[in-house]
Parts: structure tokens; sequence; C-alpha cells
């Protein structure tokens, strides 16, 4: 067992004497928590939407296709979305009368086609110019209905709605990922270290700036070319050389840190000093937050040659991860002066091991708080960008783009009314879900 | 206070210039050339030397005027293979090719060389009269010189080499061609055999001095001079100039709105918690603010604007306002057609004030002054409106900074829907003509106004709670 359990931050010891003095079973932290927030109705109801959500995201293929799920087709019982996915892998062929067949045309001995039988780029030029759900369409028969009518082009809405969900969900996962990552680090080592307690000597600092700089020159100055068209090649080929060149820098800085014994003679370049790592956070954050964010990025996006929904991802978790540091710093602040932190102290802990066995875990909760949110307003980020056609490319459809494309065909409330709706929803449910964990983390609330 | 003031100010400076750093990053790594957008130059393949001559000419001169033939920082890092005078070469494309051969051989001095036979190469085509079926040849080669100035991988270069020799056959009478190509050939080879692959693990440091492009952009900017746009040629700060009072007017006025429904709003649902009323303005609230204001105008124009639906407003697409129409007319015509906007402008605000405005005023009623006022007798009015709000109006005063800078980004898609030629509009077609001057003028000036917002309610915030003091605060 962990030495540790005996010096529990304060919080969980509370809850667990609560839980005694009911005759309970002693309650986690976590259990608590749980509780709290599920006696907020709207919040747990919003939870479970997102895994409807997250259900669409994921089976998007399965539900809007313009392929059948399985059919029969002269003489062979065929799967064709799930094959679709062999043949993308590389997999499996189609075979040659498959290979660019019309799948709604086929004559097919019996087929299963999704509950929308249209992919969200598909052209219906019988039902071009924006049909209404309600007004007269051009369809084979009642399996084969626009049910929130088309846009200008002839595209099934539902189909694009669907599918736009993984979009959506996918901006909010990714750049909320990027952003957890920075927050946590940054506002980590500031909340844990503050300004006074992270002291290393003169020499090891030198050192380290010093063959940071080379590491930055030999990892990415001599490799400028090799990044440069690694990007024009692809993003795979490009997180390659970058993570290479970021290895090369990494193996500079620790030859770096290797040579610090080597000084140990001189008095002077042996002195301690203090790095104020929460000042230099601070001083960052600040500067993040006087950049005005969505200008930012639309610049950005602007000047990008080949646009593409991942870098949009990007750049908002590169902009976004301010509120996390600073829920993680002041969580951190509170954490440092606790008994348990100094037991770890005593019982001769690495500083590593302390920060993030022990300090960082009983951070995490307001996090989720920050998570929340943010992800609300990536999603809505990204559907204004795409909305306004910036940063996203032209063919890709999207929340957003839909409901630009109501702009194209004057009267057509429904290709304005729900995609708009589904932006709204989600940015809701998530916002829903921060104020559900703010509630249930504040321990004022509690009875 | 003074002394918090003048500290706040000094910590300003650094800020800003780190984003006026990020900036000018962003600037420099935009796609295209500027020159070429001013001059919209069009090709001039088919020219002859002279033309070739002229316009480059107004090519250098264009980027001198604007001071693109600067460095651009105060020093660079590069490695040993590259010259510190590369900025000097006008053309991009070409700066960019010699650039990547002398990084490929090592040596800057023979790529240099490859660089003027090429080009006394290319000039001696241009001079050549083309007669009869001779011209099609030279056309051909004319093509295959210039590809040569974008061309840095081994094989394309044999392979351009391979095409000029088989024309070059075929076009016999010019001496003096077969002569060039051959210099071109040797300087490519010399390159070639000279190379040193280790040139390029050697870092060197250049020295520029304040004479380069960040330092002249950062001072004009200070002095209000944003750069020449590349549609009309027009100053920035001009377009700017006509743009601005449209957004600002808007958002002020909606900021004003949007403060003057919440704080009584908030202040009511914070004092009858827990009633009906209170529990659907709060619900109602919550999803305003989470409706995406692009969506409601979208969702405005459609039902409100005429088309199918109720025709109460003018469109974003009315006609404009006759000139030389009545005062009275004109501005109730202007009025009538801001409400939507100054809508869909305001309930965001709105319902995120009033939220936060509720939180605070509940935060200040459990308090024990509160307690006190009531106790000695105090009208329940009395309480709420002198004692509660003043201290819950704090957070209310740091969301004014935020309320700057949202007054030019938030516009951005409103502007556009709506149609309105203030700062939002002119950044969305800045942004698809690649005006990038505007951009990162107005990226600036938001920024700028962000920080400004941040002092100012920095310094309320100490004017209004005599609480809180930064004299000694160090955690």
């Amino acid at each position: 067992m962990d030495p540790l359990s005996s010096f529990l931050p304060d919080i969980q010891a509370d809850e667990a004497l609560i839980g005694l003095s009911e005759n309970h079973p002693p309650q986690t932290y976590w259990a608590l928590v749980r509780k709290q927030f599920r006696k907020n109705r709207i919040a747990v109801w919003s939870l479970r939407l997102i895994g409807i959500l997250l259900f669409i995201a994921l089976f998007a293929d399965f539900l809007a296709n313009e392929k059948p799920i399985v059919c029969k087709y002269q003489g062979h019982v065929y799967f064709p979305i799930a094959k679709g996915y062999l043949v993308d892998a590389g997999m499996a062929k189609w075979p040659a009368d498959l290979l660019n067949a019309d799948w709604q045309k086929l004559n097919y001995e019996w087929s299963v086609f999704p509950p929308v039988p249209y992919l969200p780029q598909n052209l219906d030029h019988e039902n071009e110019h924006g049909v209404s759900p309600f007004g007269l369409q051009k369809v084979k028969s009642k399996r084969w209905t626009h049910w929130m009518g088309t846009d200008e082009l002839g595209r099934d809405i539902l189909s694009g709605m669907l599918h736009g969900t993984r979009i959506a969900l996918t901006v909010g996962l990714v750049s909320m990922s990027l952003a957890l990552f920075i927050g946590l680090i940054l506002g980590a080592l500031a909340g844990y270290y503050g300004d006074e307690r992270l002291q290393i000597s003169r020499t090891r600092l030198y050192l380290s700036i010093l063959f940071g700089l080379i590491g930055i020159f030999y990892g990415f100055g001599s490799r400028s070319f090799d990044l440069h068209d690694a990007l024009a090649d692809s993003f795979i080929h490009f997180l390659f050389q970058l993570i290479f060149s970021l290895f090369i820098f990494l193996v500079f800085l620790a030859l770096g840190n290797i040579l610090v014994p080597l000084f140990r003679r001189s008095s002077f370049l042996n002195k301690k000093i203090k790095i104020p790592v929460d000042m230099l956070v601070s001083r960052l954050i600040e500067i993040m937050l006087s950049v005005p964010t969505l200008f930012l990025i639309i610049s950005v996006a602007a000047i990008v040659t080949r646009p593409s929904v991942f870098i949009v991802m990007v750049i908002i978790g590169l902009t976004g991860w301010t509120g996390i540091a600073r829920f993680i710093r002041a969580e951190l602040l509170r954490i440092r002066s606790l008994e348990y932190m100094e037991a770890a102290n005593a019982l001769g802990f690495s500083e590593f091991r302390i920060l993030f066995r022990h300090a960082i875990p009983n951070a995490l909760s307001p996090v989720l708080i920050a998570l929340a949110f943010g992800i609300a307003g990536a999603i809505l980020t990204e559907s204004l960008l795409s909305f306004l056609g910036i940063g996203v490319p032209a063919e890709s459809i999207t929340w957003g783009s839909m409901l630009a494309m109501a702009r194209q065909t004057p009267g057509a409330w429904w290709v304005a009314l729900f995609p708009g709706f589904a932006i709204f929803l989600t940015v809701t449910v998530y916002n829903l879900i921060g104020e559900g964990l703010t509630d249930a983390l504040d321990p004022r609330q509690r009875k | 206070m003074l002394s918090y003031i003048v500290k706040r100010i000094l910590v300003f400076i650094p800020t800003l210039l780190a984003v006026s750093l990020i900036t000018f990053v962003i600037s420099v790594n935009a796609p295209g050339d500027p020159v070429e957008q001013m001059l919209n130059k069009n090709g001039g393949g088919d020219g002859q030397a002279s033309d070739k001559l002229a316009t480059e000419k107004v090519y250098r001169e264009t980027r001198q005027i604007y001071g693109l033939d600067l460095p651009l920082f105060y020093f660079d890092i590069t490695n040993a293979t590259c010259p510190d005078t590369l900025y000097k070469i006008a053309d991009e494309t070409t700066r960019n090719t010699l650039e990547r051969l002398s990084n490929q051989y090592g040596h800057w001095d023979d790529a240099a060389v490859y660089y003027t036979k090429l080009r006394s190469l290319e000039f001696l085509l241009l001079r050549s009269k083309a007669t009869g079926i001779n011209a099609d040849l030279l056309t051909q080669a004319k093509t295959n010189v210039e590809s040569l100035y974008g061309l840095y991988k081994t094989e394309d270069i044999l392979h351009a080499f391979q095409k000029l020799s088989s024309l070059t056959a075929l076009a016999t009478e010019s001496e003096s061609f077969s002569e060039a190509f051959r210099e071109l050939k040797d300087a490519y080879l010399r390159m070639q055999l000279h190379g040193n692959g280790m040139n390029k693990y050697i870092p060197v440091l250049h020295w520029h001095g304040t004479n380069n492009q960040y330092h002249r952009w950062f001072s004009h900017f200070i002095t209000g001079d944003f750069g020449i746009s590349y549609q009309d040629k027009r100053p920035v700060s001009s377009l700017i100039k006509d743009a601005w009072p449209w957004t600002a007017g808007i958002s002020l006025f909606s900021v004003f709105l949007a403060y003057l429904i919440s704080i009584p709003l908030g202040v009511h649902s914070a004092v009858n918690k827990g009633a009906l009323s209170e529990r659907i303005s709060t619900t109602f609230l919550f999803m305003l603010y989470s409706l995406p204001s692009f969506w409601v105008a979208t969702l405005c124009v459609i039902f409100l604007c005429g088309g199918d639906w109720l025709n109460i407003f003018p469109g974003p697409g009315a006609e404009p306002i006759p000139h030389d129409a009545s005062i009275g007319y004109t501005l109730v015509q202007t009025g009538w057609r801001l409400v939507l906007p100054l809508l869909c402008w305001t309930y965001g605000s709105l319902a995120f004030i009033s939220r936060q405005m509720r939180g605070a005023v509940l935060n200040e009623i459990n308090q024990d002054y509160i307690r006190t006022a009531r106790a000695k007798g105090l009208s329940e009015n009395k309480v709420i409106w002198k004692h509660a709000l003043r201290n819950s109006l704090l957070p209310i005063i740091t969301l004014f900074a935020g309320v700057f800078p949202l007054a030019i980004s938030g516009s951005i898609v409103l502007e556009h829907i709506f149609n309105i030629p203030g700062m939002g509009e002119l950044t969305y077609e800045a942004l698809f003509s690649k005006n990038y001057p505007v951009i990162f003028a107005v990226l600036m000036i938001t920024a700028f106004l962000t920080l400004f917002g941040n002092l100012v309610a920095d310094i309320l915030y100490v004017v209004a709670d005599p609480r809180i003091s930064y004299e000694e605060n160090k955690r």
C-alpha cells in the first residue's frame, strides 16, 4: 500500500469522516463528486446526450451512407460499408464490377440500406436548389425521402448532420487534449515550484541554455527544409520528422546536463539560483490572454496554404490552454502546503514522483470544469470558422459550412435551422456539464 | 496606487512586444509575394529582354519603397551555407531555390555563380530574335530556362538540362547559346563536385542592426502608419478610419444595453432564488448564453427580413439610403436597420453578465455585513441595492476589460451576415483577398485594445475596492 495513504489531503479525510459518522462505508472523493453530480438531473441528461452524440459520431458511416450495409449482388453477399474501411486501409480490393459502381442504382437481389441512404457529399440532381422537408420531393419511394430537405446543390441535410457530428466531437476532443497537455504541465510547474522552490546550479542553467540553443539549431535549424518538405507531403510524415527533430533537441539537452559534474570545482558556477517558474508562466498566460484568440486563429488559418480541419484543431489547442493552466496552478498552490506533501518529502521521494504521482492527481478535478467549457468553446470556434469558410477546406461538410449554405438559398429555413440547432445543442450540453461539475465540485454545496 | 499603475504599464510594454512579434512572425510567413500582389504582375514570360529588365526594375523599386528588401530582424542565426545577403534577391521563388541549392551543396559562392550563369542564359534567349520555325523552339527553351529558377532537386535540374540540350541541337545557328548553356552546366557541376555537406552544421550569427523589416514595421505601427492595402493601395489607417465608427458605435451601444438590462436582472434573480420566475429566467439566460450568435443572425435574416416569411426589417441586401434623403429619414432608416444586428450583438453578453451578476450577488447576500444591515433595520431595497450591489459590481468591472477586444473580434461574423461596413467586414474581405497588411493591423490593434482593457479593469478594480491593494501583495 502507498505509504502516503495516511496523509490524504484534508478534503478526503473529511469526506471519510462524514461517511463513517453516518454509518456508511467510507466514501472516496470521486464517489462523492459523482453522487453530487447525479443530483443535477439536467447535467446527467446532458451526459447521456453526449453518449448519443458519440454513438452517432462513431457509426455515422452506418447511419448515413450511399452504400448498403448488407446486400446480395450477383450471387455474392457483400458488406460494402465495412469492406470500404478495409479497402481504405489497403487490406482489400473492390471487385472490378463494383470499383466505380453507382451503389444506389445497382440491381441487388436484396439489400439493407442505412436509415439515411445518402452521403453528405452526394448531389441529388432531382432535388436541387433546396427542397423543403415538407415540400414535394422527387424520390423513388418514401425510403429515399430527404427528411431534413436538401441544400442548394441537392445534398441531403440529415446526412450532413450525422457526419458533421464526427467533426464537431473530434474538434473538441483533439484541441482540448492538446490544451490539457500544455496547460497541465505549465500550470503544474508554476503552482508546484512557485517562484522560490526551483533551484538549480548556475552550471546546469547555463549549460542547459547553451545546449538547448544548439539542440534547436541542429534539430530544427539545420533540418528546416526536411520539415518543410514533410509538411507539404503529408501530416503524418511531418509528425514523424517533428518527433525526430525533438529527439535531436532532447539529446543535446541531455548532453548538456551530463557535462554538469565537470564544473563542480568552481564555487561561482556551483551556486544555486532560483528560477521564478510561476512568474514566467503567469506572464506567458497574460500574453496569451491579450492575444485576441479568434483573430489569431483566423490570421493563422488564412496563411495556411492547404487548409485542413486538423490545423484548426491544433491552433485552437495551442491557444486554449490558459484556463486549464490557471486552474491547475491555483490547485497546486493549495496542495503543496498540505501535510502529505511534507510527508512525501520526508519519505525521500523524488520531486518528479511527488509532482506526478501525488500532487497532480489531486488537482485534476477543477480541470474537468475547464475542459467541459473548453470543448464547448472549441466546437463553437470551429463552426464559426467553417461558417466563414476560413481555414477549413471548401469541400468539407461541417455544421458550420452547412449553416453557411443557408445564405445561398433564400428562404431555406431548413438549411439554417437544423445544423445551427446541432451546434447549439452540442455547445449547450457541454456547458451544462461544466455547470454541473462546478456545482458538484464545490464543497459549499454539499450536504 | 500610482506606483501600481506605473508597474502595470511597465508590464504592458513587454507583453505588447511579444504580441507584435507573434503578429510579425505570422505576417512574414503569409504565402504569396506582397510586391507581386501590389503590382498585379502577370507573367511576362514571352516578353523581350528590355521588358523583363524594366519589370524587374519596377519590382525592385517597389520592394525598396516598402522596405521589403531589408533583412527581417535585428539578427539571424543560420548555418554557414546561408549568405547574409540572400534577402537582396528580389524574386521569392529564386530566393528559395538558391537557399536550398546552397544548403544542399554547402557553398553560397558556387550557388551564386550558378545563378549568374542562369541569368545570362535567360537574357541571351530573351535578346535573340525568333525566326520562322525557331520561334517555337525558342519559346520552349525560354520556359525550360525559366523553370530552372524554381528547381533544386538534382534529377529535376538534370531533366531540364536534357530537354535544353535536345533543343540546342536543333537551334544550331546560335553559337553563343551553346556556349552559355555549357557554362551553366559547368557551374552546376562545379557546385556539385565542390559540395561540402558539413557546412550546414556550422552555425553563423548575422547582425543586421536597426535597419530591418520588423523595426520598420513596429516603429511605423506605433506612429499610426499601418502600411498600404494591397487592394486599392490606400493606407490601411484610412480604411480603418472609415470602418471603425460602425463597429465601435454598435459595440458600445450594445455593451451599454447589456449592462443596463443585466444588472437589475441578475440582482432580481439572485434575490428571488428558487422562485419559479427565477428558475425560468435563469434557464432562459443559460440557453441564450449558449446560442451561437451567427445562427441567430442567420435565422433572423431568413425569418424576419422578407423572403417567404415576415418582412419586418430591411435585409442585408436592402437598397442603400439615398444621399439626398432628409436627416430624419436617414436616422430612422439607419436605426431600423441596426435593430437586428444590435439584438444579436447584445443577447450573448447580456446573458453572460446576468449570470455573473447573479453569482456575485448570491455570494454577497450570505455575508455578515448584510445581516448587520438587515439587523439595524434597513429596508430590504436599501440592503440589496446599496450594500450588496456595490460589492457585487467588482466581478462585473473585470468583465468590462473584455469589452474592448470583443467590440472588434465579435463583429466579424455578424457584420458579414448583416452586411455592415465595419472592422469585421473589412477583415473578412481582407482575408479572402489575402490583403495581409489589413489583417495584421487589425490583429495588432485588437491585441493592443485587449491589453489596454486589462489595464483599465485592473485600475478600476483598485479604485472600486479599497480592500484590494497591490502594494505588498506577493503571495
